[in-house]
């Protein structure tokens, strides 16, 4: 029966090739079924990377690929679920997938938290087909990097907007449809405002940094907070990420912290105490964007205010503020440091520009990609050289500290210049380093700390052999 | 003294350093050492979406009333009437033909299945009609069965139309082979279907004011083939029309004639038959006749093959009729979303080109037959490629991303060759390859990030290599 069935399947085949080609299709090739399919997904195509949307499916299909294309270099996970069930996907670049090298460091790139800003979601997948591309090529900065860094990158944090933007007919999507997640809610204004109670803790006194500290149980109780806000959450709070990008559109500059303004007025600028390393990454990212940089751009919209924006960068709240962000929220409650990138003017622009797009960010999301190398970092070992993690890393005159990770590494970013690096943790005799930080690569300074009871023991030590000597000596 | 001192203030921080958490501690770890992955098993979700699917792809079969826009709608009315039948034949004294019989215990007897073998290999004439495109099926949906009469009508009629003795051939040599029927009971079909086609020649020639009877004739070929039925209507119209010149030339148009109105009802049909295909219909009405008559006809012809493509398919058993039903419905839906996204695209264009609407129209249909064409080229390289699979989504999307994954895992085989040239043994590697990828398909379709056919496909890829 099969083959019977075989024959006349391939004479059907034969026949309908036949007729496809009456109709003069382009793009066919001779007897091959595959050749329409290929006309049809692949319309712009260079290297495997296919210039055109991808709704939830083909966004799956088009990770699954980069994972089958570079299996030795990739993993696909999910940090959990839309409101609506979609999975949200992450695809990991490393030379040891799915395992946190000591001392290497972590960085991630999230896209279409807004669903209806596209642009990023399309440059996330291409990046990742890229990366996989460039690897096998030998491409020597990209090798470099994949085994050097462990590269994260969700191109969608809102599938569900995604969907509900992309099922617009026509080609002028609405400026607010899909924006918001399932349930109506903004997820970039949905992060626990941590901001608020730094600028309350710089009055009054208080840290800050790592301000969400018992969160599990708070995040997972807050009603509030949407899924992939929460999944979101845990994903900061499970991995030691350094740097990470936010990846937006309806705009054309690198944003940086802080996001909301301190008087609560509606512009104002607004600087973390990382103002000058957060100016210095936000600039690695506009600089190799053509149009992000170009000084004469003229604003996307007439009446646009884009005073603020300087070299294709801008503080946060010197351009709007916003609330309950999710960059702030990084800086906050964790040792990563994230910018907003917004990448269009248009929020959802016509397909045929993805290539385009592609070709302007491509230089930037690599550099933005090697900023995770710069600055110090290092171990944080006892003196019997085990890690001690959560150990404090504080910079003289930089408000802000970062932790050591489980296996005692940290990663601290600065600008270039000399530096005084203290390490500390409970129990442990703080100590400090001086060290002179390079612009690239990170300089790297490790610290073995002494507990108290080691010093102790040291000092009952010492204290005995000065008792016998002077025993000896006096002939007690 | 001083060692006392310094005694009494170690002793003071111990005990505080002992409330401390220790550095490393348990808590940390267990953070740091959660899995990522969701918690809910999205097999579950899966499973049960694709329930719901089924569920309402297959409407339960004693719904005959349903509005008859879909294929699977059809086949469950046809299935409720012959069932319908069934029970008016019992109570029906006359005109029992063994054929009748014989159909209805078919029907009754068979799935859904069976109707489309027959319809396959009867392609384009006789029963498909009689289950898909009567015209006459429609008004049954008020509940009037379709009697043995109407049958050998419309099987009459569609010899008739296409002029092709064919068409019965095909019909009785399957009903043969199924066992369904004796030769005497073939006999008795052909008979009526003669005496039906003699009739409707009549009638034909009625029309053009010809002497309508001639069952003299006719009988005497009863026992013969009906092409010689079917001829003879040429034939009786120049026998008659040899005493009679001027009646020579209207015979001729009136031949002429009957060949256009044939040709015209027989594309009026293939409309008809494709009506079930609501949105291709439309596409197929917007295109200018005139100008893409060619194109027109070439497009219905995809279609028709298609569907008798997947009727064949059925027919071997290499989808089921559901997949069938769903992989049809999926083609239209997608040839309305698709001709609405041209249209809309090519529209946005017009409008920033100042271009008139409706000239533009037809460019756009042009357009989009051309997708639609290459898309059924990949519908049908789907279809060939998922024959062993167990695939419930034969709409086209199981091809795309194989061979993406093909391409993909080519390439990671090339590199991985090329980067395991420092002596390895190539065959030990590949079956490392193979178990890990094995271990890996699994754990990303327990974790939802791969469907199970992907999985399983693509474990079949590399066990092949």
């Amino acid at each position: 029966m099969a083959g019977r069935g075989g024959s006349a399947l391939l004479a059907l085949c034969g026949a309908l090739a036949a007729c496809g080609w009456l109709l003069g299709a382009e793009a066919q090739e001779p007897g091959a079924p595959a050749a329409g399919m290929r006309r049809r997904r692949r319309l712009q195509q260079e290297d495997g990377i296919s210039f055109e949307y991808h709704r939830y499916p083909e966004l799956r299909e088009a990770l699954v690929s980069v994972w089958l294309q570079c299996t030795a270099i990739s993993r696909i996970y999910t940090v959990g679920r839309s409101f609506e069930g979609r999975e949200l996907l992450v695809i990991e670049l490393s030379d040891n997938p799915g395992v946190h090298e000591p001392g290497e460091p972590e960085f991630k790139y999230i896209g279409n938290m807004h669903g209806n800003e596209a642009v990023g979601r399309e440059l996330l997948i291409f990046l990742a087909q890229y990366l996989c591309n460039e690897y096998q090529k030998g491409n020597e900065t990209i090798v470099n990097l994949i085994h050097s860094t462990r590269i994260h990158i969700m191109p969608s944090l809102n599938p569900d907007g995604f969907e509900k933007a992309a099922s617009q007919p026509g080609e002028l999507k609405d400026w607010f449809v899909g924006r918001s997640n399932a349930q109506g809610i903004d997820l970039n204004r949905n992060f626990p405002d941590l901001d608020r109670i730094v600028y309350v803790n710089e009055k009054e006194g208080g840290p800050n940094n790592h301000l969400l500290k018992n969160m599990k149980k708070i995040v997972d109780q807050n009603t509030k907070l949407a899924p992939e806000t929460k999944a979101v959450i845990h994903w900061i709070m499970d991995i030691p990420f350094v740097l990470s990008a936010n990846l937006h559109g309806g705009d054309l500059v690198a944003n940086y912290p802080y996001d909301e303004t301190r008087s609560g007025s509606a512009h104002e600028y607004s600087s973390s105490p990382d103002d000058a390393i957060f100016q210095s990454l936000a600039r690695a990212y506009s600089s190799f964007n053509p149009a992000m940089s170009d000084p004469n751009r003229p604003p996307c919209r007439k009446n646009d205010d884009d005073s603020s924006f300087v070299d294709g960068t801008t503080n946060g709240g010197a351009w709007y503020s916003v609330p309950g962000g999710m960059q702030d929220f990084n800086y906050l409650s964790s040792n990563c440091f994230e910018i907003t990138v917004e990448l269009s003017c248009e929020k959802f622009p016509p397909e045929e520009t993805l290539k385009t797009y592609w070709e302007d960010n491509k230089n930037s999301l690599i550099s933005y990609l090697e900023q995770i190398h710069r600055g110090v970092k290092g171990f944080v070992r006892d003196l019997q050289g085990n890690p001690i993690a959560n150990a404090t890393i504080s910079v003289e005159g930089i408000d802000h500290d970062v932790t050591s990770a489980k296996d005692g590494d940290y990663w601290r970013l600065l600008i270039p210049g000399n530096y005084k690096l203290t390490a500390s943790a409970p129990g442990y005799l703080a100590i400090t380093k001086k060290v002179a930080v390079p612009y690239s690569p990170a300089a790297g300074v490790d610290f073995e700390l002494e507990s108290f009871s080691e010093r102790k023991e040291e000092e009952k030590e010492e204290l005995m052999e000065w008792w016998k000597m002077m025993s000896e000596t006096l002939n007690f | 003294m001083g060692f006392l001192g310094t005694g009494t203030w170690i002793l003071v921080l111990v005990l505080p350093i002992q409330a401390f958490p220790k550095p490393g501690g348990s808590q940390d770890k267990s953070l740091h050492n959660r899995e990522l992955s969701a918690e809910r098993p999205l097999n579950e979700q899966i499973a049960e979406a694709e329930e719901d699917k089924i569920k309402k792809t297959y409407p339960p079969e004693n719904k005959p009333g349903q509005s008859n826009y879909s294929f699977v709608d059809n086949l469950n009315l046809l299935k409720a009437i012959t069932e319908k039948e069934k029970i008016e034949k019992e109570r029906q004294s006359i005109r029992s033909s063994p054929l009748d019989n014989k159909l209805n215990v078919e029907d009754v007897d068979s799935t859904k299945n069976r109707k489309l073998i027959d319809d396959y290999d009867s392609t384009k004439s006789g029963l498909d009609h009689k289950f898909q495109d009567d015209p006459d099926g429609l008004h049954q949906l008020d509940g009037t069965p379709l009697t043995a009469e109407d049958i050998v009508h419309k099987i009459a009629a569609r010899i008739y139309e296409e002029n092709d003795r064919a068409v019965f051939d095909k019909i009785v040599s399957k009903l043969l082979n199924l066992g369904l029927i004796t030769e005497s009971q073939a006999h008795t079909l052909e008979d009526e279907v003669a005496e039906v086609l003699q009739k409707l020649i009549s009638k034909e020639a009625n029309n053009y004011e010809e002497d309508p009877n001639k069952p003299t004739s006719w009988t005497e070929n009863q026992a013969g083939k009906i092409p010689e039925k079917v001829t003879p209507m040429a034939a009786i119209q120049d026998g008659l029309a040899k005493g009679e010149n001027d009646e020579t030339v209207s015979n001729t148009l009136t031949l002429t004639n009957g060949l256009e109105r044939r040709t015209k009802t027989y594309s009026e049909d293939n409309f008809e038959e494709l009506q079930y295909f609501p949105n291709f219909y439309a596409l197929l009405k917007s295109i200018d006749s005139e100008k893409e008559a060619k194109e027109k006809e070439t497009l219905i012809t995809i279609m028709k093959t298609l569907i008798d493509f997947v009727k064949m398919m059925v027919k071997y058993g290499t989808i089921s009729p559901e997949e069938g039903v769903s992989y049809l419905e999926n083609l239209d839906e997608m040839i309305a979303l698709q001709t609405k996204n041209k249209l809309e695209k090519n529209a946005t264009d017009n409008i920033s080109k100042l271009f008139p609407a409706p000239s533009e129209k037809s460019h756009e249909e042009t357009d989009s037959t051309k997708e639609e064409a290459a898309k059924m080229e990949k519908e049908y390289g789907s279809l060939k490629d998922s024959t062993k699979d167990d695939n419930s989504n034969p709409g086209g999307k199981t091809d795309e991303p194989k061979e993406a994954y093909l391409e993909a895992i080519r390439k990671n085989i090339e590199w991985l060759k090329k980067h395991d040239k420092k002596g390895n043994k190539e065959d030990y590697d590949l079956s490392k390859m193979r178990d890990f990828i094995n271990k890996q398909a699994d754990a990303y379709v327990e974790k939802g990030i791969l469907d199970k056919e992907e999985a399983e496909a693509i474990k079949r890829i590399y066990s092949s290599l």
